[in-house]
């Protein structure tokens, strides 16, 4: 699958967030917050409502500027003239609910500078390849949340940006709507732009997004690849051992019970005890019908984080 | 892009966005149909009152049927005369609406019957030749001659006009209302829909992602001149549908419309408007909801509605006054007031001048201005964001050192 528009243009640069601080007022919005999204890569954004997600985009947009801190992009301060060259959905979807889905898109084209006919060519293009060219004439308010959503992302993509910056581009989809719309913005990312996008849907933000932040008050206090993030904390496993007794595992160091359900236990191994440790210990018990590595999903994750759990950065 | 471009093509989406509206179409036929009422109505009023009057003279009163008919004659008005032998012949005629008027009897038993009301015109002349009749009469009766008696009074008393109100000048302060209210009506209408599109895209959200692509004041400015290109199209076809109207029916002539009462109606216009809708859009954007418009445009709205009273009251009656002067300099006013003076023929070019530039120049205050409450607000969603804040004088108290 090809990515939209003029990729010739194709950059290859780094989004960058240095150290940014927003008040309101009283209100910490932003604190000493950095990260970087590398071309190419999708980075998923998630936190609890008012954890300053949004803000932290319309930082970058420069809808609301920062206290302080700074939006490297390329290497330099961002400039407005870069920042016309970012893809944007707000977190609050604006569109012109009674203009038409084509003119709309050739509209937001135009005001990025595209000229009449490239505008036309692109948001044509565009529709034909979300489905949605019966639909060019129609207002907007007619089409259906989901492809309102598409037209939305359309009107983001409509003019080739270098960088999206996507505010809960999943919220209220469906899951076929999740896919495609996961599709397009992989193909984007593959097309050497760096993706920045928030969700409250963790598993959507598992399955696709190649490294994620998690934001608390206005503070970054995870970050990392899924991978990285669910491996860290206390290493845990699933037991299916029918013969065995409790404290079966008190001979590995440090080990405690999570939970047991039936014959299956979940137990939480000390510092250094490896996981064939574990499953001698297990087999000593009698027979062994399950045995696997208890990886917490993102949301399992994000719960810890939420709660104030220490998470091994 | 330069701004000039951005803007252009903002504008052009805000043009089409209404041109193509019900709305525009309704108010367009509605506003020429209204106008062109008002103007056919009063052709009708003015021609009936200079119709010529059939008057019935019934057998003895017939003799001072020709001095009434001369002397209305000398005072505008056209008498033709329907001579009766009898007073019933002649009141079944008015009755019928074949004659206007019947005059009986003869000197001081002179009557004048009308269906309605009386023609002053009439009356006086057949006051002034029953009179006569009656002193002739009464001059032959002690031997004098009538006509060198009638000959001392052959004089007329001299008149000043020190502000002489004529015809013209009627029609002059008709057309220059005209224009005013044309203007007048047009910048409340279109003030306030610029205020209403300016709270359609916050309350959208749309201002977000186009502020994200371009600078406030270009949006706000593009708005501005989309809105105002339509308006213009309505005023120019609506003056146009006027003024044809009006001279055919020839209820204004032809001079009293010069070119420059149309061009600088339509100056006014573009200056007012724009003036105006800064105010409407700096408004709007301190709500987020729809159903808020009113309550924010009204402000705006009262000081035009105090122009438009104005305009009514002072400058129409006495275009010429020290106070219709006084207000036609303040610019807020100006746009209703100088199309008056203008029309009158007693705006001199100078004063016109001055007022353009000090409207031109409040047009670039309020723009700094409205400029700036809109970048301030109008990211604000929820309630009404307070003057201070939308003036950027307290930003969350954190400026205040």
């Amino acid at each position: 699958m090809r990515a939209f528009g003029d990729n010739r243009r194709r950059s290859k640069a780094m989004l960058e967030l240095r150290h940014l601080t927003k008040r309101y007022g009283a209100i910490e919005a932003l604190h000493d917050l950095s990260f970087t999204v590398q071309p190419g890569e999708i980075f998923g954004f998630v936190g609890a409502n008012g954890a300053g997600k949004t803000t932290t985009m319309r930082v970058v947009l420069g809808v609301l500027e920062a206290d302080s801190g700074n939006v490297i992009w390329d290497g330099a301060p961002i400039t407005f003239a870069a920042r016309r060259r970012i893809g944007y959905i707000p977190e609050d979807r604006g569109l012109y609910p009674k203009m038409a889905v084509l003119a709309q898109l050739e509209y937001f084209g135009r005001l990025h500078g595209l000229k009449r006919n490239a505008a036309r060519e692109a948001s044509t293009a565009l529709l034909e390849r979300l489905g949605l060219a019966d639909r060019a004439k129609s207002q907007l308010q007619s089409l259906s949340h989901g492809n309102q959503q598409r037209v939305q992302l359309a009107a983001a993509l409509v003019f080739s940006p270098e960088l999206l910056v996507l505010d809960e581009p999943f919220a209220g989809l469906d899951p076929v709507a999740v896919d495609s719309m996961t599709e397009v913005l992989r193909s984007e990312a593959d097309a050497g732009k760096p993706v920045v996008l928030s969700s409250h849907q963790l598993d959507i933000v598992e399955r696709v997004c190649d490294r994620v932040g998690i934001i608390n008050h206005g503070q970054m206090v995870a970050l990392g690849t899924v991978d990285e993030l669910t491996d860290r904390g206390p290493s845990r496993f699933w037991v299916d051992a029918p013969r065995a007794a409790a404290g079966w595992y008190d001979s590995l160091a440090g080990t405690t019970l999570v939970e047991q359900d039936g014959s299956r236990w979940l137990i939480q191994v000390g510092e250094g005890a490896g996981d064939q440790a574990v499953l001698r210990a297990a087999l000593a018990t009698g027979p062994v019908h399950e045995f696997r590595r208890d990886r917490p999903a993102l949301t399992q994750l994000f719960r810890d984080v939420m709660s104030g759990k220490a998470i091994d950065e | 892009m330069n701004s000039q471009a951005l803007i252009r093509v903002i504008a052009t989406r805000e043009f089409l966005a209404r041109i193509r509206t019900r709305l525009f179409a309704i108010t367009t036929v509605l506003t020429v149909v209204g106008i062109g009422a008002y103007i056919l109505l009063q052709a009708y009023v003015l021609n009936k009152s200079a119709t010529s009057l059939d008057v019935g003279f019934v057998g003895t009163a017939q003799s001072i049927s020709a001095p009434v008919r001369a002397e209305a004659a000398a005072l505008g008005e056209t008498i033709t005369v329907q001579p009766y032998a009898s007073l019933a012949a002649g009141t079944a005629d008015l009755q019928s609406g074949t004659i206007d008027a019947l005059v009986s009897g003869s000197g001081p038993s002179t009557t004048l019957t009308t269906q309605s009301s009386v023609d002053p015109t009439l009356e006086t002349a057949l006051n002034d030749q029953a009179r006569q009749q009656v002193l002739t009469e009464y001059l032959t009766q002690h031997g004098l001659s009538p006509s060198d008696a009638l000959g001392q009074l052959n004089f007329s008393v001299g008149v000043n006009e020190l502000s002489p109100v004529n015809a013209a000048r009627v029609e002059q302060i008709v057309i220059g209302l005209l224009v005013a209210g044309i203007l007048y009506v047009t910048m409340v209408i279109y003030g306030q829909l610029v205020a209403a599109g300016v709270i359609e895209e916050k309350s959208n959200r749309i201002v977000e992602i186009l502020l994200a692509t371009v600078r406030p004041w270009q949006l706000m400015l593009g708005k501005i001149a989309g809105i105002g290109l339509v308006a213009l199209i309505q005023v120019v076809l609506v003056a146009g549908v006027a003024l044809v109207l009006a001279s055919v029916t020839k209820l204004v002539s032809i001079p009293t419309l010069s070119v420059d009462v149309v061009v600088s109606g339509i100056v006014w216009f573009v200056l007012g408007y724009l003036m105006y809708a800064l105010l409407f859009a700096a408004a709007g954007s301190m709500v987020s909801r729809q159903e808020d418009v009113s309550s924010v445009a009204l402000p705006v709205i009262m000081v035009l509605v105090a122009g438009w009273i104005l305009a009514l009251t002072v400058a129409a009656p006495d275009p010429g006054s020290p106070g219709t002067t006084v207000l036609s300099f303040i610019p807020l006013f100006s746009p209703v007031i100088m199309p008056v003076r203008i029309a009158a023929g007693v705006a001199p070019f100078w004063q016109v001048a001055i007022s353009v530039v000090v409207v031109i120049a409040t047009i670039f205050v309020f723009a700094a201005i409205a400029g700036r409450i809109y970048r301030n607000s109008v990211l604000r969603v929820g309630g009404r964001v307070k003057f201070s804040d939308a003036l950027g004088l307290t930003p969350s108290g954190e400026k205040l050192t």
